[in-house]
């Protein structure tokens, strides 16, 4: 009796260890991946801030430029007009970063520097012609734009979130601001300083550069799972 | 090992339970976007009330207008009392707090609303709202601060 009683006890054991066993060891397995790839983050990348502002506006040699014209580039914007003593720090700064762009290894993707003027009264085409020249800039990589008072309010104040106001005498009340937007139009790191550093900034556009020449296929997942697990640089 | 056939379904339905509920978490997290505040800057509190700091800006230049209908506003929370404890926007104005405190730790509430956060000195906290409805919003602060707490209070008057 107890025998009889036993054996089909027994055999419905065996049938279910396995199951929970093969369960256990793929949770397990995939838990220890998950904590593994958050604790050693083989991937970075910076972080999806916001969709960056749409504009058009007009460069140094007057023509129209847009977003979408800079859709597919790297591109780091600071802001400027040209009669302020201060803003010539961040523009500066754009100069040093442009002269040490090619330690950023970018095959096939372009990287641009555009500095958009708030002062679209003083700041003529040949005004910030002269401007680019006096900085040494290169005319293929850094563009300088300028565009109506209005569209002008509604990019910086309202799309990159930087205060400007001009005051009584003519001069401008300008937060410094670096932004850094990817090739799909989203901003990805912010500089709020006059004095970023640009060890940091070159990092950062480094990393973008990596993210856009090797997410694809497999390698995409890698970087979704990044982003989705916080991987960032330390500021 | 014998289990009995009900434990064994209670362990199986806790276990279904555990794995729905950190599915929900995950959902609301990462599909409907929603996030527990997280470090957004980091200032000096002693420093913090003097400029080149926003907050050490005169009182009346700490809300600022970036674009039409869109401000920030630089609130310092101190004992007791916040600075500016008076914003004046117009309506359908999305304003962005920037809330610090100086001294101890405060709270940032602006009742009727989803903005509640708390305020550390040392860290910068933030919320954006949208104001769509004309009328006075008070906002406390919810963190017992001290003696003089319940006189921490300030209006944002979104006007017609």
């Amino acid at each position: 009796m107890t025998t009889t009683a036993s054996q089909p006890e027994r055999s419905g054991k065996r049938g279910l260890a396995p199951i929970w066993l093969i369960l256990f060891t793929i949770l397990f397995i995939m838990a220890a991946a998950i904590i593994s790839f958050v604790v050693f983050q083989p991937i970075l990348v910076l972080p999806r801030i916001t969709l960056a502002p749409g504009f058009a506006l007009t460069d140094q040699n007057g023509n129209q430029i847009s977003n979408e014209d800079l859709r597919g580039q790297i591109v780091l914007y600071n802001f400027t007009y040209t009669n302020c003593e201060e803003c010539a720090q961040t523009d500066e700064v754009m100069a040093q970063v442009q002269n040490r762009l090619d330690e950023v290894t970018a095959v096939d993707i372009p990287i641009k520097l555009v500095t958009i003027s708030v002062d679209p009264e003083h700041d003529t085409p040949e005004v910030l012609t002269e401007y680019a020249q006096s900085l040494g800039a290169n005319p293929d990589q850094w563009v300088f734009a300028t565009g109506s008072p209005a569209m002008l309010k509604s990019v910086i104040g309202g799309g990159f979130s930087l205060f400007y106001q001009q005051q009584e005498d003519g001069a401008f009340d300008l937060d410094p601001g670096f932004m850094l937007i990817d090739g799909n139009g989203i901003m990805r790191a912010e500089y709020r300083t006059a004095v970023p550093e640009i060890d940091i900034m070159l990092r950062d556009i480094g990393l973008l550069v990596e993210e856009a020449q090797n997410s694809n296929g497999a390698a995409k997942i890698g970087y979704e799972a990044a982003h989705l697990f916080l991987c960032y640089p330390p500021r | 090992m014998h289990i009995d056939r009900r434990e064994r379904n209670y362990v199986i339905f806790t276990i279904i339970l555990i794995t729905v509920f950190a599915g929900l978490v995950m959902v609301s997290g990462f599909a409907y976007g929603i996030q527990v505040p997280e470090p957004f800057m980091e200032v000096d509190p002693n420093t913090v009330a003097t400029p080149p700091s926003p907050w050490g800006a005169p009182v009346d230049e700490r809300v600022r207008e970036l674009a039409p209908n869109k401000y920030e506003a630089y609130i310092l929370a101190q004992t007791w009392t916040f600075l500016p404890n008076r914003i004046t926007v117009p309506v359908g104005s999305t304003v962005t707090f920037y809330v610090t405190s100086k001294d101890v730790q405060h709270g940032f509430n602006v009742q009727q609303t989803n903005v509640n956060m708390m305020v550390v000195p040392g860290e910068v906290s933030t919320l954006t709202l949208t104001f769509d409805e004309p009328g006075e919003y008070t906002f406390v602060c919810n963190e017992y601060c001290g003696v003089g707490h319940q006189t921490m209070y300030g209006t944002v008057v979104v006007e017609p």
